[in-house]
């Protein structure tokens, strides 16, 4: 199938897990019920920077939905593809709230889920200042542990955040890869859709580091195309859903590297199958600019490493 | 009565309506004369190759002549005609090249004509496997000009070009017996085939036709091309103007006008000649003000950044302007109109060709054996003509635009390494663009190329059709008075990307590029052969496999009928926006615009309205796209 059909039936799925989802928790809950996200000031924060609507009840919803619908439009186009990767962000926060809907605790240790404003806003001086270079979206599954390690580890001794998504989380466990927000590596979660609350961090940096006024999406996405220097690491068979989330973070500027074989877009859509070159790849395509002093000692070194405790075992 | 637009350019409007004004013949006064046009030229149904004729076949069937008096029938004479006009546009290409190579072949450290790319010399060497270790760049230079040369007359074999092509459609072409032979060879087997009592089938002449038609676009075109760019640079992408405002009032204005770099390349020296430049000030110049028409103008604007003053259906009206010292052309295009007109004015029309010779031109026979010095007495004519200038006549329109040109192959490829990633691929190849094609972010490629044409209003065909296909994400490569209409009409700034659909907006602001690339003179359209060939070779498929299409929306000459064939006889349909001489037969029609496909798999489409036109290339090239299935695998360099 070629890269636009995949895009729209990635869409077109999330849209219709998205509604089923809410049906069911308008079911259970009714159309009254609260949604909301903990700890934050920006409501649902993909569907506020794009409309300028706060989404306070399942009713609320009912209406992203819609926005959903509007975005998705079968076009042979990179400009409609672009709106159907938009379409599947959109689904996949109405899934994610669902989910803090019905739930008030839907992510437990090690996933963080939903991340609070605080920690965004402290975030906020070192993404600035360039002492996080980067922010890394590692996805879906390694051929194996050693190989999910090694990509995160290098991303970590570089300095970059690092956001999990899946499998790839327990391959980092399974590897002794150390995690925490103090550590720049964060799990969110193991569905495809929890990749939204990284989203949510892009967009929030817009709003609140740019100032950018909601409803104004593509100032946002110009936003985060020049400031946010995201990208993000797809790695294992891609599912159509999963390619369609791509496209909403090429949307965003933020290019996607994968080991699986897809029909490239330059400096966009990359496949790169030698996994020792992934970081470099991904890096280069995002255009970040590390200075390294390399030291040479037997550990890793860097401001990932800062926040460690050491515990009384090790 | 109602008023006719001539021109979507506002600057070539208003020059007409002043010479209307001013009872100035133009060539829209030339084409009103004419009145309505002979119906059986305008179909093709005269024959005058023999004395026997004129004769005329009756466009009615079963009503009036149905033959003529040897007996051919309508399609016959249709397709003799047809065939001859491939044969006259594959002959001025073709002696164009052969023009060039000679003049690598007297290229001298210490001459005039140097060689100024030596990797493009040695990369042809290397293809034609000429010797290069250990020896002179001269010595492999005139060898590699003289195995060109023999490729107009070799009695055995076929053109080495035609290697370039990917192996798909070299077995199209042996498969249907197209591969062409000797360059001249194809020529005078037309004039042959087309004298009376000698070949009778419709079919067949189309299939010469064809072949001839190769001999152009892989043979004296390329030639040319891959020539003029040892001699005088590949062009790499540069900054210029175009349109009649570049004309400068306190300047010495000389047009170059023709098609020959060998020429022109020496008029941008003599130019910038100190000695000239101070007898400029003698005579109370600023300067010299070098501008270029038409394909020459592509030569020396894709080399030099040499402003582009206009496109053909402007010439006379450059003189108008009255503020032109000396117009100097060579060969080709070049309307016997400017003879009379010069006239009028204090211009000077000069020709320098031994090949175009115009009663009531000033000729001054260019010498190649004595290139600079010939220009420069050319030009000091120019210079001492600026005191006989008439203030008092001059009218300099002010527009002009701004326009990005200078993309080669070479310069493409070059482009394209900014968005290759170090880690996954190396740079000089067009995997990028390859890529983009197969992802969809763009469509397509389509080449626009051809004349202007008073049946159709000046460059409302080319800009109406290119602004359509970049809004549908199709990139577009143009060459020749397409070329120039883009530039003038803004579509070559790198702004224009906010006319391009999002996907080849995107790739343009990444690539760095307008979304219409100027790739050159009409020999240049070997240019795209040479990018259409790599593209078909990266993503392994023949070229008719391509979503690739072409046009032509304001085509008339010979050459545009040889070009045409030669892009369709290489796997690219063609749209053109004129009608050609053919449609008193339905046999040359159905082969033309139908049963084609099945030999080369591609056709020709007459559209004259550009909006339709577009929709129907838009059309095809999806069609080529579903059938190649494009995008389910990567592509692999």
């Amino acid at each position: 199938m070629n890269l636009f059909n995949t895009i729209y039936t990635g869409s077109n799925q999330a849209l219709a897990a998205a509604e089923g989802l809410l049906k069911k928790a308008i079911e259970e809950k009714g159309i009254d019920h609260k949604v909301a996200f903990p700890e934050t000031a920006y409501s649902l924060p993909i569907i506020y920077a794009a409309t300028g609507q706060k989404m306070n009840t399942l009713q609320d919803l009912e209406g992203a939905i819609g926005v959903v619908k509007s975005l998705i439009d079968e076009q042979p186009r990179l400009e409609p593809a672009l709106n159907a990767g938009l379409a599947t962000a959109v689904s996949a926060e109405i899934i994610e709230a669902v989910k803090y809907a019905l739930n008030e605790t839907p992510y437990e240790a090690p996933c963080a889920g939903h991340i609070s404003d605080a920690i965004i806003r402290s975030l906020g001086v070192p993404l600035v200042t360039g002492d996080i270079p980067g922010v890394a979206v590692v996805l879906g599954e390694c051929p194996d542990s050693e190989t999910a390690a090694k990509v995160i580890k290098d991303y970590q001794s570089k300095g970059l955040l690092t956001f999990l998504v899946g499998k790839v989380i327990d391959q980092a466990i399974e590897a002794n890869v150390k995690m925490g927000l103090e550590l720049r590596v964060i799990p969110l979660g193991y569905d495809v859709t929890s990749v939204i609350h990284v989203v949510s961090v892009a967009i929030r940096a817009s709003l609140i580091f740019g100032g950018i006024e909601p409803g104004k999406l593509a100032e946002h996405m110009e936003y985060t195309k020049n400031r946010v220097p995201a990208f993000v690491n797809a790695f294992g068979p891609l599912s159509e859903l999963v390619v369609s989330a791509g496209a909403g973070a090429i949307a965003l500027g933020f290019p996607v590297i994968t080991d699986q074989v897809v029909p490239e877009v330059p400096t966009l859509l990359l496949t790169q199958k030698d996994y020792d070159k992934v970081p470099a790849t991904s890096l280069e395509a995002r255009g970040i600019k590390i200075k390294i002093t390399e030291i040479a000692i037997p550990v890793g070194f860097a401001a990932a490493f800062e926040g460690e405790r050491v515990r009384k075992d090790d | 009565m109602e008023e006719k637009i001539y021109s979507i350019d506002p600057v070539t409007e208003e020059l007409a309506r002043k010479a209307e004004k001013e009872g100035i013949e133009t060539l829209w006064d030339r084409k009103k004369v004419m009145k309505t046009p002979c119906g059986f030229g305008e179909q093709g149904l005269c024959c005058r190759i023999c004395a026997m004729g004129p004769c005329r076949i009756s466009p009615t069937e079963g009503k009036g002549a149905q033959k003529g008096i040897c007996g051919a029938t309508a399609d016959v004479i249709i397709a003799r005609n047809l065939a001859r006009m491939i044969a006259a546009g594959t002959a001025t290409h073709s002696d164009h090249g052969r023009d060039i190579a000679h003049v690598l072949h007297m290229a001298k450290r210490d001459g005039n004509y140097k060689i100024t790319d030596e990797k493009k010399l040695l990369n042809l060497a290397k293809e034609w496997e000429v010797e290069i270790e250990n020896r002179d760049i001269y010595d492999i230079a005139h060898e590699v000009a003289e195995i060109a040369l023999n490729e107009f007359g070799k009695p055995f074999g076929t053109l080495r070009f035609l290697e370039r092509a990917p192996e798909q459609r070299k077995s199209v072409w042996e498969k249907n017996d197209i591969r062409t032979g000797a360059i001249d060879k194809e020529i005078a087997t037309i004039m042959h085939s087309t004298h009376i009592g000698c070949c009778a089938d419709a079919k067949d002449l189309v299939h010469k036709g064809m072949r001839a038609s190769l001999a152009d676009g892989w043979g004296g075109s390329m030639i040319g091309t891959e020539f003029s760019d040892i001699l005088f640079g590949v062009p790499v992408p540069r900054e210029t103007e175009a349109n009649l405002g570049v004309l400068e009032e306190d300047q010495v204005n000389i047009i170059v006008h023709g098609h020959e770099p060998s020429l022109s390349e020496m008029m941008v020296l003599a130019a910038e000649d100190p000695e000239l430049l101070q007898l400029a000030k003698e005579v109370g110049a600023k300067g010299i003000n070098l501008s270029g028409m038409c394909c020459t103008a592509n030569e020396v604007t894709m080399r030099h950044g040499v402003k582009i003053a206009g496109n053909l259906n402007q010439q006379e009206l450059a003189v108008l302007t009255g503020a032109v010292e000396a117009i100097i052309v060579d060969v080709q295009c070049i309307f016997p109109a400017l003879a009379p007109l010069t006239k009028c004015y204090h211009t000077k029309f000069i020709t320098t060709s031994p090949k175009a010779k115009i009663t009531g031109a000033t000729h001054m026979e260019f010498e190649e054996e004595k290139a600079l010095q010939s220009a420069k007495e050319i030009v000091r004519e120019a210079v001492l003509n600026f005191k006989n200038r008439d203030t008092k006549k001059v009218f300099i329109p002010k527009t002009k635009s701004h326009a990005v040109v200078g993309y080669s192959v070479e310069a493409i490829k070059s482009q394209l390494d900014r968005v290759v990633n170090s880690q996954l691929d190396e740079g000089g190849t067009l995997k990028p663009l390859a890529d983009c094609i197969a992802s969809g972010v763009i469509r397509g490629a389509a080449g626009v190329v051809g004349c202007n044409n008073p049946k159709v209003k000046h460059d409302y065909g080319h800009v109406e059709l290119m602004k359509e296909l970049i809004k549908n994400d199709v990139i577009v490569v143009t060459t020749g008075c397409a070329a120039q209409a883009a530039a003038k009409a803004g579509l070559m700034s790198k702004e224009a990307r906010k006319l391009a659909g999002k996907g080849l907006a995107k790739v343009c602001e990444l690539v760095d590029i307008p979304p219409v690339l100027h790739m050159g003179s009409c020999v240049d359209i070997s240019r795209i052969l040479v990018l259409v060939s790599e593209l078909a070779k990266l993503l392994k498929v023949d070229i008719s496999d391509l979503p690739v299409v072409g046009a032509a929306p304001e085509w008339m000459s010979e050459k545009a009928i040889a070009i045409g064939t030669y892009v369709v006889t290489s796997g690219i349909d063609t749209w053109l926006g004129v009608v050609p001489p053919v449609t008193g037969s339905d046999i040359i029609v159905d082969i033309l615009t139908n049963k084609a496909e099945d030999i080369v798999g591609a056709k020709f489409h007459v559209e004259p309205d550009p909006h339709k036109a577009a929709q129907q290339m838009i059309e095809r090239i999806e069609e080529k796209r579903e059938a190649l299935g494009l995008a389910t695998e990567a592509v692999e360099a």
